[in-house]
């Protein structure tokens, strides 16, 4: 991967200096990377969204990186900030809102895909990560949630709010969960 | 959209950028500080006693740690901007200044006054306008501080919007110690570092909401 990252670098040298192909050519292989990343990290549903805006965001901010550094950890650091972003966004998000869009049929491939946010489920308090579980991950209704927990609803919804809050302060806080 | 039709509109946008430096940034903040100075010092604000003044230690500590504390803090937070940088440990280097420029200023009260009356020294109605004034004084490199905050790619927001203010607040208190009669380390300590609190949080509540990106 290091030699990869190195060309990169090299590839978003030359996108500095106005090199369309090498632009082009960057943000096609990173958009894969960029997927594998969010696999392990999100509900499967918001991995599109997530590339895409991670996408934007290396091209917004494309000035900021420093072509006599390694590539590999600018982009890691913008793909970090995008993935606490997300798991903010999530908790802003109305949940009732949220089971049509994220719902998959395959709940046991949603957990296992999302294997790192699974990891780091087991820093918060139970009950937050059985609600987040429940309706982020799994797409359950906040009332299904409920009656599978035996939580009130808008105990799922603190739960949900604050056991997000949470995960975005410990990724923020850690250099790097991969 | 699709991935692909996105990377089309993005190549398609594509434009030359300039590659992240610090030094034009430095020079620009440096412009603007002296400009601030001279500014401020044009107002007649110079203190009439800076002769005398500087032959004392407790002047030459003020200004010397004020003047740390504003190039520290201005480092952290334009090393900040960059999304692959750790602002919370160059806070805490911030931190450590500040720590050993308040014993020396310890000492250097000890040495001098004694702990006598300290609550007569605090000369309230001056204190309350040096810290009106010092927080005015703050307002352009927060400004400033700010835009390359917006410009750049901080992945900390919170961490970078405390760089930005420690550091603006410092700026604000060295230019502000051109004019302040007092050389009283405790007098400095309180007033100042109640100024260089209320910006840092000021910073704090609002850059994160205009830098997100």
């Amino acid at each position: 991967m290091s030699e990869t990252a190195d060309q990169w670098g090299q590839l978003m040298a030359a996108a500095q200096e106005g090199h369309a192909a090498a632009y082009r050519r960057l943000l096609d292989e990173i958009r894969h990377w960029l997927k594998g990343f969010y696999a392990r990290r999100l509900p499967p549903a918001m991995v599109d969204d997530a590339v895409q805006d991670t996408l934007i965001a290396i091209h917004e901010k494309r000035h900021t990186y420093d072509p006599e550094r390694p590539f590999k950890p600018w982009l890691m650091a913008v793909a970090r900030y995008k993935w606490i972003d997300r798991l903010r966004s999530m908790s802003r998000s109305r949940t009732e809102e949220l089971p049509e869009e994220i719902a998959v049929e395959d709940h046991e491939r949603n957990v296992t895909s999302s294997v790192i946010l699974a990891r780091l489920m087991t820093e918060l308090k139970p009950a937050q990560a059985e609600a987040i579980r429940l309706v982020k991950i799994e797409g359950f209704s906040v009332e299904e949630a409920s009656e599978r927990t035996g939580q009130s609803g808008s105990l799922i919804k603190v739960n949900i709010h604050r056991g997000l809050a949470r995960l975005a302060m410990i990724v923020q806080k850690q250099a790097d969960v991969e | 959209m699709s991935n692909d039709a996105l990377i089309d509109k993005l190549v398609g946008d594509l434009r030359p950028v300039p590659r992240p430096r610090l030094g034009p940034q430095f020079v620009t903040l440096l412009i603007l500080a002296v400009v601030e100075l001279v500014g401020f010092l044009a107002l007649g604000t110079i203190r009439p006693d800076l002769g005398a003044a500087l032959g004392r230690a407790a002047f030459w500590w003020k200004m010397a740690g004020l003047g740390i504390l504003a190039l520290i803090g201005v480092n952290v937070a334009l090393q900040s901007f960059s999304p692959v940088s750790l602002p919370r440990k160059g806070l805490r280097r911030w931190g450590l200044a500040l720590t050993a420029i308040v014993l020396v200023g310890v000492v250097i009260d000890v040495a001098g006054q004694g702990l006598d009356g300290l609550a007569a020294r605090l000369m309230w109605r001056m204190g309350v306008e040096c810290l009106a004034v010092m927080t005015v004084l703050s307002v352009p490199p927060v400004i400033a501080l700010g835009y390359m905050m917006r410009r750049g790619a901080p992945t900390d927001l919170e961490a970078s919007a405390s760089a930005v203010g420690v550091a603006a607040a410092a700026w604000g208190a060295f230019i502000f110690a051109f004019h302040c009669p007092s050389d009283d380390p405790f007098y400095i300590v309180f007033w100042y570092a109640l100024g260089c609190a209320a910006i840092t949080l000021v910073a704090r509540a609002i850059l994160p909401l205009t830098s997100r990106w």
